[in-house]
């Protein structure tokens, strides 16, 4: 121990000791070494430019990450799809008019004798059919049931078949009988298997409508729609679809040509109940179409609600 | 008070002090075990405790005796009295200490720590959900459900950490006594055995030998009874106790034994003078009780760590909801994004982790003899500075051993090896044989039966301390001492005692022709050479003249100063024509000549240093723990057992070394001049705690010689005020309240008394001092592992927070949900954590200083910037990538997601429009959502294996390191195994929303991994190329 041999040693037992406090504006700024926060302006700068160098060189290793993905995925046709991907191979069904406003949810709720509550609706779907109106310019195609299709081709979603639904009648709303339009989610390249005989859990209308169909024209996605719920079913009725109760075979598959358009089904409800709720669910009928109306889980089907007051 | 105190002396010191309350720390901290409002009763307690001190128990007159407890010699109390006096003073039992009740400590574990914040955020989901469920006809569950989980994570990590802290608890019970002590009594003339606790004042017990007594009595009739004091006192000798008062002072007259000290020898008959607590014991016990132990060090860190990450975590929360709220959420939706960051921030497995891998230490020190009562302790200990250690026992054998013999004019070392291969001396000259000869026959030890297997040295004797010395001695260098003594059958004996000083006996020899008889002598030198004119040299009797007188001197002074016992030897053949065969030798009126009698040599024993104990202190040395050396001994000897352990390092002197080297006055001497220093207990009683503090700071190398137990406690704050953690040993009742004073106490668990391993945190199963040094390496290990573990944990922080301001900020779709947090915190990192337990030292973690508990934190500044900072920002960025490679090959180009997420969560929209044109139900889209998070939590698993790997060392390169910690290389497979079963296993996709990926959905990370692990070894290569560079303050963990 040599170290202890020296005279006047500095004593080398020193245990340390606590720091001394600082009070509040000392840690702010403390004067004896120039710090702010406890460090220098120098080391604070270092500190900065350690920092914004390893962020530079992480910004530069996610970018090129980014770009290998970017560059490794199709700008036209998804890199998974149907079974693959995970929206899978069963298409659910869409509504229009739907409010923008998310936290009103599905429910559409207007007073008839209120046109600024009506015009808010017929906005929405003026909107909405906006593309469906614009043809010019677009490769179309008016597409028929016998006809043989390039899958390329567009078909031509008519906008002047929804009869009492059309955007000169302001789809209904203004004298009560209100549409709704419906849709079949698109998947890229979705086909649908049609029934060839009606589905026995098929409401009765839909299934008499089926047989009354020809064959021909039966090549179609069946819709349906009906109350949610006991009281609303029993509420439910005199409604119509425009142009037919069922989406074409022909409009299929999607594969995200240039001006497609979703084929869509106007539904009017001819006398809704007034100032009350009407729960309804529609859905889409074909065999490729499985149907859960489970809350979390629903498939095949879409909800919403009505309230005309 | 003179400096040579008598053992007696240092008796009184310490008891005075124990009860005297004077003694500042017991006067600020005393608190009573008796029921009394805390601070009113104070004044009145300390005197209540002076008076029971001034006790006339012991002076009054055994008539006044019996009438002052309405009690009689023969017929003791009438059981009506005896039930009179239970009621009033309750059972004769020390009141345990007092004991947190069980559910308190099970609430402080269901709400201390991060508990409060997960509950907070529980109640945030129930609140949240209970809003939903009245305004909406279905609301979404998942509040409940992840309020059900929290609440479930919270109770079963509070289960979990109860059950290890009683786990721990519990060892304790295995040294609790669990026999019940059974006492003598006599009750209306009648004998009774009851249970001690039965006792009652007045009552008439009987002792003896073997006995424990079971309170504090008054002797009334004795025959021959001693008493072991040594639990009380630190004394080992027994001592006389009988009827008559021969001191004023209660503790050291003869007619008292007390409670819980034990009868070695005889029998006794006594008076309950007190019972339970009112015994001297009893108040000892409780001033350690009553004394404040602090916070320890781990969880002085602990709780900063808590309040650093709880503020972070209720600073984001804060501004989040705020910022929500500017943003125009919805104030549930707010709430919401709140809890998600108070899950993201808290490390929810991490306590659990800290708890199983102290526990892991603790019962790797167990296994090395360190038992650890309190699992923090085992941290204390790593972080102790200052070592007092007893020296009896502990850094010795508590064995005495024959160290020189002195024969034919030279100093031999005795040699004890037990193959005796260090024989340095001729064991054929007469010189030896002679000395052996009386060694062996003037000698009343003998081995104990049935220990045939045990090495001479480990064999247990039945005999004072020096003759076993001295049997093993002569056993090994002679063979079959019994043997020898058969030959030489003993005619006559008188034994030792304090006055003469010497023993005598007289013997045949194995000479069958020489009838003459011998007699042999040992006892005190000075009064053996009294008794002798000639010596014994080369095999010629010599006169005793100056010369050799001289030489004897020198001889004895040497050996006394090496700190040694030394005891004289002699012999004389009686001659035959006086002494017959067939003569009666009468011991009681000596008939046979003790004087004139032939010197042959001296024999020195002292009690060696374990053979562990020098490389253990060395050990100390290198790592800046000090080592002081407290003991009831001699100064003489426990500076030589501190020269021989390295306690007193070589070359280093004391004041008095000085002073002789330059032949000048000790008072001359500059006290800075000196390294090592060397105090008497009296000397300490004298001094002010700034002298003590003087002695603590000026000295390195300490021993307290004579100090009674008590000032061990002064000694032990000196040290806490000069800012050092202290471990301190001890074994006696009155060590107790050093034990707990001390930052770590640690008892012993052969000598120790129940009292003070019930004060210590720690137990040296096999008390030795080497052992603690084990537990100190152990404990900065665990400190250092521990770091690792945190760093590891916390590291993934960043990662589950950044989605959730990623979403609030960003209008993204959720990117990693808190179940799938959860399964991080509470799954896959779990294990990793805890196998950093068991990763080796970098670097040998003896040589470097202690930690310094003031600026070296378990959580500082560089590790926040570490993981947070550096680490964690890398596998945020994995994170997001995979999760945009998932949106991405499904159709939503990352563009698209921003600002996408109130349609992407409204219940309403069923068909959201991806980059391709398809839609997407709510269904198909949560499913995309989960799968991501999914996909982030498996990328965060990805990440983490790089990060565990890094955080195996903190300065070391991993191929240094290597990979040999198998805890942790399963910790790697665990994770990874249990993270694919969580994506993998059916039903997953159900219960934890977890769903499975495609294997590609695997590799993302990779990049990202091999970023973490490449960043880290150049940045720790430019560690250890530029030690105490700017890299290491600023990353330097």
């Amino acid at each position: 121990m040599s170290k202890n041999n020296g005279k006047g040693d500095k004593c080398e037992n020193d245990f340390p000791q606590p720091a001394r406090k600082q009070t509040f504006s000392e840690m702010i700024y403390d004067p004896r070494d120039g710090s702010f926060f406890g460090r220098t302006g120098k080391s604070w700068g270092q500190l900065f430019l350690f920092y914004v160098i390893f962020y530079i060189i992480l910004a530069i290793l996610f970018a090129i990450c980014m770009q290998g993905l970017l560059a490794s995925v199709d700008d036209y046709k998804p890199k998974w799809q149907l079974e693959e991907s995970l929206i899978g191979t069963n298409p659910g069904l869409g509504f229009r008019p739907l409010s923008e406003q998310t936290e009103r949810g599905s429910v559409i709720e207007f007073d008839n004798k209120k046109p600024a509550e009506i015009e808010y609706w017929t906005g929405l779907l003026d909107d909405f059919l906006k593309d469906y109106k614009q043809t010019e310019g677009r490769k179309m195609k008016h597409c028929d049931y016998n006809q043989s299709r390039n899958p390329n081709d567009v078909c031509v979603v008519d906008e002047n078949q929804f009869g009492p639904c059309s955007s000169a009648n302001g789809y209904g709303y203004r004298v009560g009988k209100p549409c709704i339009f419906l849709k079949l989610n698109k998947i890229y390249g979705w086909v649908p298997e049609i029934y060839d005989t009606p589905a026995l859990n098929m409401p009765d209308d839909l299934q008499h409508l089926f047989n009354q169909t020809s064959e021909v024209e039966r090549q179609k996605i069946w819709i349906s729609c009906n109350g949610h719920y006991g009281k609303d079913k029993e509420q439910f009725q005199n409604i119509s679809y425009y142009p037919s109760q069922g989406i074409p075979t022909y409009y299929y598959p999607y594969l995200n040509q240039p001006g497609y358009l979703s084929p869509i089904v106007a539904v009017q409800f001819n006398s809704p109940p007034i100032g009350s709720m009407l729960d309804v669910e529609c859905r889409a009928w074909a065999k490729n179409i499985i149907y859960s109306g489970s809350i979390r889980d629903r498939m095949g089907s879409v909800t919403f609600q009505f309230l005309m007051d | 008070m003179s400096v040579q105190l008598t053992r007696a002396d240092s008796y009184r010191v310490a008891t005075v002090i124990a009860t005297d309350d004077d003694n500042r720390t017991a006067d600020g901290h005393f608190k009573s075990r008796r029921k009394m409002p805390a601070k009113a009763a104070k004044k009145e307690n300390l005197d209540d405790l002076k008076q029971e001190l001034d006790i006339d128990h012991h002076k009054i007159s055994p008539e006044d005796l019996y009438q002052r407890f309405q009690t009689h010699p023969e017929n003791g109390l009438s059981h009506a009295k005896a039930k009179e006096n239970l009621e009033r003073d309750g059972p004769n039992a020390l009141t345990p200490p007092k004991q947190t009740p069980e559910w308190v400590k099970f609430c402080k574990n269901l709400f201390g720590g991060f508990a409060m914040l997960l509950w907070i955020g529980a109640i945030l989901c129930f609140v949240a959900y209970s809003i939903q469920a009245t305004t909406s006809e279905e609301p979404a569950d998942d509040n409940l459900y992840l309020g059900i989980v929290l609440s479930a994570v919270v109770i079963v990590t509070g289960i979990f950490s109860y059950y290890q802290e009683s786990k721990s608890s519990k060892i304790m019970e295995s040294f609790k006594n669990m026999v019940p002590q059974f006492a003598t009594v006599i009750r209306e003339g009648e004998k009774l055995t009851l249970r001690a606790e039965d006792l009652v004042l007045g009552d008439v017990v009987e002792v003896k030998f073997g006995d424990r007594i079971p309170a504090d009595i008054r002797i009334i009739e004795a025959r021959n009874f001693k008493v072991d004091n040594s639990s009380l006192t630190g004394e080992s000798e027994p001592q006389s106790r009988g009827a008559e008062f021969t001191h004023e002072n209660p503790l050291e007259t003869k007619n008292l034994a007390f409670f819980s000290t034990n009868a070695v020898e005889g029998t006794a008959k006594g008076v309950v003078i007190s019972c339970g607590d009112h015994t001297v014991m009893g108040r000892i016990a409780g001033l350690a009780s009553g004394l404040d132990t602090g916070e320890t060090p781990i969880a002085k860190e602990i709780h900063h760590f808590i309040h650093l990450i709880t503020g972070v975590a209720v600073f984001l929360g804060v501004t989040f909801f705020v910022i929500a709220f500017i943003l125009g959420y919805h104030w549930l939706d707010a709430v919401i994004f709140l809890i998600g960051i108070i899950v993201a921030n808290v490390p929810e497995g991490l306590l659990a982790t800290v708890t199983v891998c102290l526990t892991l230490t603790a019962k790797r020190m167990a296994s090395k003899n360190c038992l650890v009562k309190n699992l923090e302790a085992v941290e204390t200990l790593g972080s102790t500075s200052t070592i007092c250690s007893d020296k009896t026992g502990t850094l010795t054998q508590n064995r005495m051993t024959v160290a020189h013999m002195w024969f034919d004019n030279q100093i031999i070392e005795a040699d004890t090896t037990e193959d005796q291969s260090g024989v340095q001396y001729d064991r054929t000259s007469p010189g030896f044989k002679a000395l052996s000869r009386i060694a062996t026959l003037c000698n009343r030890a003998e081995f104990k039966g049935g220990q045939d297997g045990v090495p001479i040295l480990k064999k247990e004797v039945s005999g004072d301390a020096s003759e076993a010395a001295l049997l093993k001695c002569m056993e090994l260098a002679l063979g079959d001492v019994m043997n020898i003594r058969k030959r030489n059958r003993k005619i006559a004996e008188v034994p030792f005692n304090s006055t003469n000083k010497y023993q005598v006996s007289i013997h045949e020899t194995e000479d069958t022709n020489d009838p003459r008889y011998l007699l042999v002598m040992k006892g005190a030198p000075e009064r053996i050479l009294e008794r002798c004119s000639t010596i014994f040299i080369n095999g010629k009797e010599k006169v005793l003249d100056e010369e050799m007188k001289e030489a004897f001197n020198n001889a004895y002074m040497e050996l006394g100063g090496l700190g040694e016992r030394v005891l004289g030897f002699c012999d004389f053949m009686l001659p035959s024509d006086k002494y017959p065969t067939g003569y009666k030798f009468n011991t009681d009126d000596i008939n046979f000549p003790i004087d004139n009698l032939r010197f042959v040599g001296l024999m020195s024993m002292i009690d060696p240093p374990r053979a562990a104990v020098p490389d253990a202190v060395a050990k100390c040395r290198s790592a800046g723990i000090k080592v002081i050396m407290v003991t009831g001994d001699h100064p003489i000897t426990a500076k030589a057992i501190a020269k021989s352990v390295g306690i007193i390092s070589e070359g280093n002197e004391t004041i008095e070394d000085i002073a002789q080297r330059l032949n000048i006055p000790v008072s001359e001497v500059n006290p800075r001049e000196a390294k090592a220093a060397v105090v008497h207990g009296a000397e300490l009683r004298d001094v002010s705690s700034d002298q003590l503090d003087e002695i603590l700071r000026y000295h390195t190398e300490i021993v307290f010689a004579r100090t009674s137990p008590q000032q061990k406690l002064i000694i032990v704050e000196g040290c806490q005020r000069m800012g050092a953690i202290v471990a301190v040993t001890g074994d006696g009742v009155n060590d107790s309240p050093a034990l707990k004073k001390a930052d770590i106490g640690v008892a012993m668990g052969i000598a120790g008394s129940d009292v003070s391993k019930q004060a210590a945190d720690m137990i040296l199963l096999d008390d030795n001092f080497a052992s603690i040094v084990t537990g100190v390496e152990e404990g900065r290990l665990i400190f250092d592992n521990l770091k690792k573990s945190i760093a590891y944990t916390l590291t993934s922080n960043i990662p589950e927070i950044s989605p959730f301001l990623a979403f609030i900020l960003c209008d993204i779709p959720l990117p990693l949900g808190t179940v799938t947090i959860l399964c991080i915190d509470l799954g896959t990192d779990m294990v990793p954590a805890i196998s950093l337990a068991y990763e080796h030292a970098e670097a040998d973690i003896m040589k470097r200083p202690p930690r310094d508990p003031f600026n070296d934190k378990l959580v500082n500044s560089r590790l926040i910037s570490m993981a947070y900072g550096q680490i964690g920002m890398i596998q945020a960025a994995a994170g997001f990538f995979v999760y945009f490679v998932i949106m991405a090959e499904n159709g939503f180009l990352p563009m698209k997601l921003f600002g996408i997420r109130k349609m992407w969560d409204s219940k309403a929209v069923n068909d959201l429009t991806d980059s391709y044109g398809q839609e997407w139900t709510y269904r198909d889209r949560k499913t995309l959502e989960y799968t991501c998070h999914t996909a982030f939590f498996i990328s965060i698993v990805v990440v983490q294996w790089a990060d565990l790997i890094i955080c195996k060392t903190r300065r070391n390169s991993i191929f240094h390191q290597g990979m040999r910690n198998w805890a942790l290389n399963f910790g790697l497979v665990f994770e990874t195994v249990l993270a694919a079963f969580l994506s993998y296993c059916p039903g997953m996709d159900k219960g934890l929303r977890m769903y499975p990926l495609k294997l590609v959905w695997w590799f993302p990370a990779i990049p990202f991994m091999l970023a973490i692990f490449v960043y880290d070894e150049t940045r720790r290569f430019y560690l250890r190329r530029n030690p105490g560079g700017w890299l290491e303050q600023e990353t330097y963990y």
